[in-house]
């Protein structure tokens, strides 16, 4: 597991409160939107906020926001795709 | 037969200008009023495209709400049919009170007090019946988006019952930071204008404005319509989309149309919601398409005037009066393309055409829904006579204050012992489930852990239908985060989550959710009178027969906030908040208790307290009527408050002991609906502890059961409880 998803989760559980849920515990391949969590669009659009005040990357989609948002996997695969400066 | 409402005049002030014709020929000119926002300078970026009233003098410290409320009701008062003096009531729509002002207050960290006076949505309400000199009740009703529809169908119920004769009732709100950043946070805001039923709508433009409308049952010479019905519901489904067939909008839409004993082909225009948004437009486009076999002409304005929230439905209402009486029906201004998936086709120009009937909708965050029925006058059949009786037969009650739960708090005031405090968040927490409650903080967990103990206690197995809540100042901390965080972030990152949680029907809604509580939904907003406010609501609301409803009051008390918002709260006192909750209904069969709230009237008026007497029954009767007084009195009217209760007390020749329950409970709004249970938890053990009332404890004996819980200050307020 790489630092951006280990990272993500902890934030992830942070901002949305997710109390029952630890880094541990938290599959990034799992659904993430939808799913068991009961994750639903007002908490995509707290992650769009922290996705883009902490990695300076915009999301302003739904469309392509579900897509994105499908996996805590897909969101670290994009973050790391579109983060300024990185090699794309 | 019962009482037809018309509609005897109307007041507006939007984008498309002020005053009916100048609304009336913008309309006709089918143009947007839309533009780039200019009232308050951004950090960031190009303005977003808002409905922004241009030209709106600038003077007195008075909040833009206030100001645009005020236009609004002198122009429905201005015709000179009805004199101010027989104005019976104000019902108020509004989400937002003065927060415009309060947010400018904010960041400059302004700490005098005064300087929030006006922040309150009671506030707007209290200063239209002081300029108007109206001496009834001045209610306020926030149910987000709906605001303006709920309050009327309020008037509809209060005007019907014969409580009133005459009522101004509608909507308002300013535009301001916190609206204008949620709603573009929750990325609901089309950058290109606002195009509402349109293939390519990216959906709505925040906007203000007011709207009232004076009702009255005494036939005006000319009425201008007949408000002929009203329907209310609640999705009871997610705290800001739209259930996604539209099972909300379509429940509102048909008590309506039942309420007004209309059938679909009645219906002339559909004035529609129509916000733009993709699933708003497409859940309203599935509930008029079951409802009506063959859709009238409809549209929404809100491409020309934006969307103006609690004043939207008010400013359509008058546009559905104007309808019907020129017989004009708007365009759906900003539409290009009708949304074939919609599988309706708005009117595309304005048109002329004879309507006798119209349906205007409005639908809220909180799945809020309200509905009404606006018809030329004396066209269709009365209603059926009204109920008479009023009153409501409590079987649950629940209380939370800084002892505890109910049980925690009964056991201390049985010491005489205060229960002043804030409850633990945890130990609210501690009966609700984890994913339901992750994303709500104080305001809202204080209101569901009520309600399921209130419903618990009931031991009812049927769930309750409908809710009515009070709350004096709404999600504090929701709304001081989501401000907070806009200031600390440059404005660049508020939070989607704190401006859904912030709007006053939040609570309300989540326990529609919790319940699957689909009828109607109302929150209420008086200040220290907020849960009076809710108890008047549920009495006008709840249809007579089986069905049970919760009424709540509740406040949180915020350290930065509340000392500031509060004219009670001293700014170095500790807090307390909590509230009371109770399941009641109309059947009066193993209930605990009774209610009702004989009296609702400005504290300020000459008469006022003689005229609190005459409602509460003969005067001779009254001192063996009540076996004890719970007062209320707010700190910040604590003289005005006791000379009232001095008057009182020698006009009505009542000798029961009283209990200044503010003492007990700490100061906070919704005081008094701790207050409500304290007394149906005594007539329920039937004594009061003796600690309380200094003494040995008071038996409620069979023959002199009733307590009186009486508010006083800037308004009087009676609520009684007796034995069924």
């Amino acid at each position: 597991m790489n630092t951006l998803t280990a990272e993500l989760k902890v934030k992830i559980i942070d901002i949305l409160n997710l109390s029952d849920l630890s880094p541990e515990n938290f599959d990034e391949n799992d659904r993430l939107v939808g799913g068991s969590l009961g994750i639903d669009s007002i908490d995509v659009l707290e992650m769009v906020v922290m996705v883009e005040k902490d990695y300076g990357v915009v999301i302003n989609s739904q469309e392509v926001g579900e897509k994105i948002f499908s996996s805590l996997a897909s969101l670290a695969e994009y973050i790391k795709e579109n983060t300024p400066g990185s090699p794309s | 037969m019962g009482k037809r409402v018309y509609i005897a005049d109307l007041g507006i002030i939007s984008p498309l200008g002020e005053g009916v014709a100048a609304t009336e020929e913008a309309l006709r000119g089918n143009c947007s009023a839309i533009a780039p926002l200019d009232l308050f300078p951004l950090l960031h970026g190009e303005p977003l495209p808002t409905g922004q009233i241009r030209g709106l003098a600038e003077q007195s410290d008075l909040p833009r709400t206030h100001r645009l409320a005020h236009n609004a009701a002198l122009q429905a008062m201005a015709s000179g049919n009805t004199p101010p003096d027989v104005l019976d009531a104000i019902i108020l729509g509004n989400t937002t009170g003065g927060i415009l002002t309060t947010e400018t207050l904010l960041r400059n960290k302004a700490s005098n007090k005064a300087l929030y006076r006006y922040h309150g949505l009671h506030s707007v309400a209290e200063y239209l019946a002081q300029e108007l000199g109206c001496h009834g009740m001045a209610l306020t009703v926030s149910t987000a988006c709906s605001s303006g529809a709920v309050a009327i169908a309020m008037a509809l119920a209060m005007l019907r019952s014969g409580k009133a004769k005459t009522v101004l009732a509608g909507g308002v709100d300013s535009l301001c930071r916190l609206t204008y950043f949620g709603f573009h946070s929750l990325q609901l805001v089309d950058r290109q204008g606002c195009r509402p039923l349109d293939a390519d709508r990216h959906g709505m433009a925040v906007a203000e404005g007011a709207a009232m409308l004076l009702l009255t049952t005494e036939k005006p010479d000319r009425p201008l319509a007949e408000l002929l019905g009203a329907g209310l519901s609640c999705d009871a489904y997610h705290p800001a989309a739209p259930h996604p067939e539209g099972r909300g909008a379509l429940m509102a839409m048909q008590a309506a149309l039942a309420d007004a004993g209309l059938t679909p082909t009645d219906i002339g225009y559909i004035s529609l919601h129509g916000t733009g948004t993709p699933e708003n437009d497409l859940a309203e486009a599935k509930a008029v398409n079951t409802l009506f076999a063959a859709p009238p002409p409809l549209s929404s304005i809100k491409g020309a005037t934006g969307h103006s929230l609690a004043a939207s439905g008010a400013i359509e209402a008058v546009v559905s009066a104007l309808a019907v009486a020129k017989d004009f029906l708007p365009a759906n201004t900003g539409c290009q393309n009708p949304d074939p998936a919609l599988g309706l086709i708005p009117l595309n120009r304005p048109t002329t055409q004879p309507t006798r009937a119209v349906l205007s909708n409005s639908f809220g965050f909180g799945g809020n829904n309200g509905c009404l029925v606006i018809a030329k006058p004396d066209n269709f059949s009365p209603p059926p006579p009204g109920r008479t009786k009023t009153g409501l037969a409590i079987h649950g009650f629940s209380c939370l204050t800084g002892a505890g739960d109910t049980a925690a708090t009964m056991a201390l005031l049985a010491q005489g012992l205060p229960v002043a405090g804030t409850p633990d968040l945890a130990a609210i927490s501690a009966n609700l489930p984890p994913n339901l409650v992750r994303r709500l903080k104080r305001l809202p967990r204080l209101t569901l852990s009520l309600a399921l103990s209130a419903h618990q206690d009931s031991g009812f197995e049927a769930k309750p239908g409908a809710v009515f809540m009070g709350t004096g100042w709404g999600a504090l901390s929701e709304t001081h985060d989501f401000l907070a965080r806009l200031t600390d972030s440059g404005e660049q990152f508020p939070s989607p989550t704190d401006f859904v949680g912030s709007v006053h029907n939040g609570p309300a809604g989540q326990t529609a959710i919790l319940f699957g509580a689909a009828g109607a939904n109302i929150t209420a907003s008086g200040g220290d009178y907020s849960f009076e406010q809710a108890l008047l609501a549920a009495d006008l609301m709840l249809e007579e027969g089986p069905n049970t409803a919760l009424v709540l009051g509740a406040d949180e008390g915020h350290s930065v906030l509340s000392p500031l918002l509060d004219p009670s709260i001293a700014p170095e006192a500790l807090l307390a908040d909590g509230g009371g909750a109770f399941c009641l209904g109309r059947k009066t069969e193993n209930a605990h208790c009774l209610v009702r709230v004989p009296f609702y009237q400005s504290g300020t008026a000459e008469g006022s307290i003689t005229a609190l007497i005459d409602a509460l029954g003969r005067v001779q009767t009254l001192n063996s009527k009540y076996a004890l007084l719970l007062v209320g009195i707010p700190a910040a009217v604590q003289k005005e408050g006791e000379e009232q209760l001095t008057r009182f007390l020698e006009q009505s020749g009542i000798q029961a002991p009283i209990i200044r329950y503010r003492e007990f409970t700490g100061e906070f709004a919704s005081a008094s609906a701790v207050a409500a249970v304290m007394a149906a938890s005594f007539l329920t053990s039937g004594k009061v502890p003796g600690p309380l009332v200094s003494g040995n404890d008071l038996a409620l004996a069979a023959n002199n059961p009733a307590i009186l819980v009486l508010g006083l200050g800037r308004y009087l307020s009676a609520m009684e409880f007796s034995r069924p």
